[in-house]
C-alpha cells in the first residue's frame, strides 16, 4: 500500500514538474503569451510620424495577442491630458508620448516609471534590442532625466522613455528655385541672412518659421540661439536671454518674419509647414520631420523639389534636440504590455519598419542603412553630433518662461519694429523673478551668509 | 365681531402646522441643489484654491499654502491687468454695436415683407452654430496665406494683410467675428419683444400722428426697455465668459491683444500649470461680472415694475 502510494506520488511529482517544465520552456518560446488578450492605451500626438505607426501596430498586435487603444491628440494637448491620467490612482495610459520639454515635469511629479525596472528583466528585454544603437542625443534628451541640470547626460541621469518620433533641425530648401535664382544653399547665418533678402527683392518669400505667440514664437527663436552662441541660463540659473547672442537670435526672427511668408506671426508647427509643403516659402529650417511630409502626396506639392543641408552655423554647430519619447506611466495597469510594446516599436526592425511607412528613425543603423534611398539622410546622420543637449533648459519651469515670458517678448519683435535690446531687458527680469520665486538660488544666498 | 368668529372657525378647521407649506420648497429643491453643485460649490472650491500653490499630476494636499499673495501678484500683474483693458474694450465694442444691429434689424423686419422670414432665417443662423466651428470658420478666413478675406482683397489691389497677427487687426478680427455671431440673438429677442407689444398702443400713437421714427424712439423702444437691459446684461456676462472662440482663432494673441480675461485664466492654468494663481484671477472674475451685473440691474431693473405680479 505504501509502496503504491509512493508510486503514486512520484508520478503526481513527475507529471507536476513535467508541466511546469513544459510552461517554462512555452514561456521562454514566446515572451508574449502571457500578455495576449491584453489591451494597452497608448496617448500620442496626431502628427504623420505617429499616423505612419499605426499599420506598426497592426502588425504589432497580429504577431503578439496585445491589443492596442491610440488616443491621439493635437501635440501641445497632450499634456493636460496625460497629466489628469497619470496624476489618477489608476490611469487610463499604459503608454505616453511626451514633448522633451515636459520629461522633467514628469518625473519631479513622480508620474513616470523607470525602464531599467523593465531592462533587468531576461524574459522581457530582447537580446537583440541594441539600446545603444539609438541615437545617443535623442535617448539623452527624449529619455534620460535627472543628469547635469536635471535635463542633460550625466551620470546622475536614469532612464524613463525612448525616442520616438525624436528630431533634430535640418535646412530644407527649394533646389529649383534655388537654381533659378542662382543661389547656394546657406552654411552660416550671415549666408541665410543674405539669401533670405535676395529672395525677398525676388518677391519670393524667402523662408517659413514658427511665429505664433507663445511656445511657437519661442521654439523659432530657439533655433537660432544656439547656432548663434546663445543659451538661455547660465551654470548658476541667470536667464541671460538679453544677452548680444540671444538679441541677434530675435533680430534673425523679426528678419524672417519680415521676409518669409505673410503670417509668420500666426504660424504654429502645422502653418509653418504648410507654408513650405504648399509652395509658398524658399526655405524651412526646423524638424527633419518635413523631409517625409514633402514625401507625402497628401501634404505637399513640392515632393521632389526639395533639397536638405544642415543647419546653418552661427559661431558654433548647434541643432536642436525635440521631438517626442514614449514611456510608461507609473500608474499604469500594464506595464509589462507597455514595456513589451515601446519595445517592438523601437527594435531596429521597428525602426526599419517605421521608414518604410513614412516615419523618421532614432536608431543609427537605420540611418545609416537607408542612407541611398532618402537625400537627408545623410544631412540628419552628420547633423547628429551637433544636436545640442542644452538647446532649452528642460526644466519643469519651462513652460511658464517658454510660453509666458518669452512667448510674449519674441511676439513684439516679431510683430512690431520696437527696440529689441529693452524687449529681451525685460523679459530677462521676469524671468529671473520666475527662478527666484521657485527657488533657484537657494544655494547662492545659502552659500553667501 | 364678525370677522373674528370667521378667524376662529377658520382656525379651528385649519391645522397648527400644514406640512404642505413645504410643498414649493420641495419642488425647488432638486433646482437648488443643481444651482448649488454646480455653481457655488466650484466658486467656493476656486476661492479655497486660490490660496494654494497647485499644480496638476500633484496632491492637492502637498500643495503649499500661499495665503493672500496670489491676491497681491494680480493687483501689479500686467498680464491681468492688460487682459481686463481687453476684455473691456472688447465688450464695449461687440455690445455696442450689436445692440445698435440687433435692434435695427428687428425694426426693419418686424413688418411683413416680402421675404421677411427668410431674412429672419439667414441672420440666426450663425446663432446656431458651435463657437467652436466659429472660431474655425474665421481663422481660416482671416488666414493670411490661404483665406479668402485676403484673396478678394488682393482681387482688388489690397496688399495681403496678417490679420490674426497683428495686434489691432487681430482685435478687429475677434470683435468682427462676435459680431457677425451674436447680432442674431439680439435681433431675434427684440422681434419677439417687439411681436408682443400690444396693438392698441401702438394704433394709439398712429392716431395720434406719431411718424415712424417717433413710434420707434417714443412708443417701441421705451416699451422694449426690460428686453433691452435683459439682452444687454446677458451679452456684457458672456463677454466674460468667452473663450473657445479666441482660443480657436488667436489663442490669446499676438502678445496679449487678444486675450480676453477668461482666456487669460485658461492660459495661466493649464499652459503653464499655475492653478492656484488661475483660481484667484477667476475669482476676481466673478467679482467683476458681479458688480456689472449688479450696476446694470440697478440702474434698469427690469423685474422692478413687476414687483407687485
Amino acid at each position: 500500500m505504501n509502496l503504491l502510494r509512493k508510486s503514486m506520488a512520484c508520478l503526481l511529482g513527475a507529471g507536476t514538474a513535467a508541466v511546469m517544465l513544459a510552461g517554462a520552456s512555452a514561456s521562454l518560446a514566446d515572451p508574449y503569451e502571457r500578455y495576449r488578450g491584453t489591451t494597452i492605451v497608448v496617448s500620442w500626438p496626431a502628427l504623420a510620424h505617429f499616423q505612419a505607426a499605426e499599420t506598426l501596430i497592426e502588425e504589432f498586435t497580429e504577431e503578439t495577442g496585445i491589443e492596442v487603444e491610440i488616443d491621439a491628440l493635437q501635440y501641445l494637448k497632450l499634456r493636460d491630458r496625460q497629466l489628469l491620467e497619470m496624476s489618477k490612482p489608476e490611469g487610463e495610459y499604459d503608454v505616453v508620448s511626451w514633448v522633451v520639454m515636459w520629461k522633467g515635469e514628469y518625473v519631479s511629479k513622480g508620474l513616470l516609471t523607470p525602464l531599467s525596472q523593465f531592462f533587468t528583466s531576461g524574459s522581457l528585454v530582447d537580446p537583440q534590442y541594441d539600446i545603444d544603437d539609438v541615437a545617443d542625443a535623442y535617448l539623452q534628451n527624449g529619455g534620460v532625466v535627472g543628469g547635469k541640470k536635471g535635463y542633460m547626460p550625466g551620470k546622475s541621469g536614469a532612464l524613463y522613455g525612448i525616442p520616438f518620433g525624436a528630431e533634430t533641425s535640418i535646412l530644407a530648401y527649394r533646389k529649383d528655385i534655388f537654381e533659378e535664382q542662382g543661389l547656394e544653399p546657406p552654411q552660416t547665418y550671415d549666408e541665410l541672412r543674405e539669401v533670405m533678402q535676395k529672395l525677398h527683392a525676388a518677391g519670393i518669400p524667402a523662408m517659413t518659421s514658427r511665429g505664433k505667440t507663445g511656445h511657437q514664437v519661442t521654439a523659432g527663436w530657439l533655433l537660432h540661439l544656439a547656432p548663434l552662441g546663445g543659451r538661455i541660463f547660465d551654470d548658476a540659473w541667470n536667464p541671460i536671454i538679453n544677452s548680444p547672442e540671444a538679441v541677434e537670435a530675435a533680430q534673425v526672427m523679426r528678419e524672417i518674419a519680415q521676409t518669409g511668408p505673410a503670417g509668420i506671426p500666426t504660424f504654429g508647427f502645422g502653418e509653418a509647414s504648410a507654408a513650405f509643403l504648399q509652395g509658398d516659402a524658399a526655405m524651412y529650417l526646423d524638424t527633419l520631420k518635413i523631409a517625409a511630409m514633402s514625401r507625402n502626396p497628401n501634404l505637399s506639392k513640392i515632393d521632389g523639389k526639395v533639397g536638405y543641408g544642415q543647419h546653418p552655423v552661427g559661431v558654433r554647430c548647434g541643432s536642436e534636440t525635440g521631438g517626442f519619447a514614449v514611456g510608461i506611466p507609473a500608474n499604469s495597469q500594464n506595464k509589462e504590455a507597455a514595456f513589451l510594446f515601446i519595445q517592438y516599436i523601437t527594435s531596429k526592425a521597428g525602426d526599419q519598419r517605421m521608414v518604410e511607412l513614412g516615419g523618421d528613425p532614432v536608431r543609427m543603423s537605420t540611418i545609416e542603412n537607408n542612407a541611398d534611398n532618402f537625400d537627408e539622410y545623410p544631412v540628419v546622420a552628420a547633423q547628429l553630433p551637433c544636436a545640442d543637449p542644452d538647446w532649452r533648459p528642460l526644466i519643469p519651469e519651462w513652460n511658464e518662461l517658454n510660453i509666458d515670458v518669452l512667448g510674449q517678448a519674441l511676439t513684439e519683435v516679431v510683430t512690431t519694429d520696437k527696440p529689441i535690446q529693452p524687449i529681451m531687458d525685460a523679459a530677462n527680469e521676469k524671468a529671473r523673478a520666475i527662478m527666484e520665486r521657485e527657488g533657484y538660488y537657494a544655494w547662492a544666498k545659502y552659500r553667501s551668509q | 365681531m364678525v370677522n373674528e368668529s370667521e378667524d376662529k372657525a377658520a382656525g379651528s378647521v385649519r391645522p397648527r402646522f400644514d406640512p404642505r407649506v413645504f410643498t414649493p420648497y420641495f419642488f425647488i429643491l432638486p433646482a437648488v441643489l443643481v444651482i448649488f453643485g454646480g455653481l457655488v460649490y466650484p466658486i467656493f472650491d476656486a476661492f479655497y484654491l486660490s490660496f494654494y500653490d497647485w499644480k496638476i499630476g500633484t496632491p492637492i494636499s502637498s500643495a503649499p499654502y500661499t495665503g493672500l499673495a496670489h491676491f497681491k501678484r494680480m493687483l501689479f500683474d500686467e498680464g491681468v491687468l492688460e487682459s481686463i483693458w481687453v476684455t473691456l474694450r472688447f465688450g464695449f465694442w461687440t455690445v455696442t454695436i450689436e445692440m445698435l444691429l440687433g435692434v435695427s434689424l428687428a425694426l426693419l423686419l418686424e413688418k411683413p415683407i416680402r421675404g421677411a422670414s427668410v431674412f429672419r432665417t439667414i441672420f440666426i443662423l450663425p446663432l446656431m452654430v458651435s463657437p467652436v466651428v466659429v472660431g474655425l470658420i474665421w481663422r481660416y478666413l482671416f488666414d493670411a496665406r490661404i483665406g479668402w478675406i485676403n484673396y478678394y482683397l488682393g482681387l482688388v489691389g489690397i496688399e495681403p494683410q496678417v490679420w490674426l497677427g497683428d495686434a489691432e487687426l487681430a482685435f478687429f478680427a475677434i470683435v468682427f467675428t462676435d459680431i457677425w455671431q451674436w447680432t442674431p440673438f439680439i435681433f431675434i429677442i427684440i422681434i419677439a419683444g417687439l411681436q408682443a407689444l400690444p396693438s392698441e398702443v401702438l394704433e394709439a400713437s398712429r392716431i395720434d400722428g406719431a411718424n415712424w421714427w417717433q413710434i420707434i424712439f417714443f412708443v417701441k423702444l421705451p416699451m422694449l426697455r426690460s428686453i433691452l437691459v435683459i439682452a444687454l446684461l446677458m451679452r456684457l456676462i458672456d463677454v466674460f465668459r468667452a473663450l473657445e472662440v479666441m482660443y480657436i482663432m488667436t489663442g490669446g494673441g499676438p502678445g496679449r491683444a487678444t486675450e480676453l480675461l477668461s482666456l487669460h485664466i485658461y492660459n495661466r492654468a493649464f499652459d503653464t500649470q499655475q492653478l492656484g494663481y488661475a483660481s484667484a484671477i477667476s475669482v476676481l472674475l466673478i467679482l467683476l461680472v458681479f458688480g456689472l451685473s449688479f450696476g446694470i440691474l440697478v440702474i434698469g431693473n427690469p423685474f422692478k415694475e413687476k414687483s407687485d405680479i
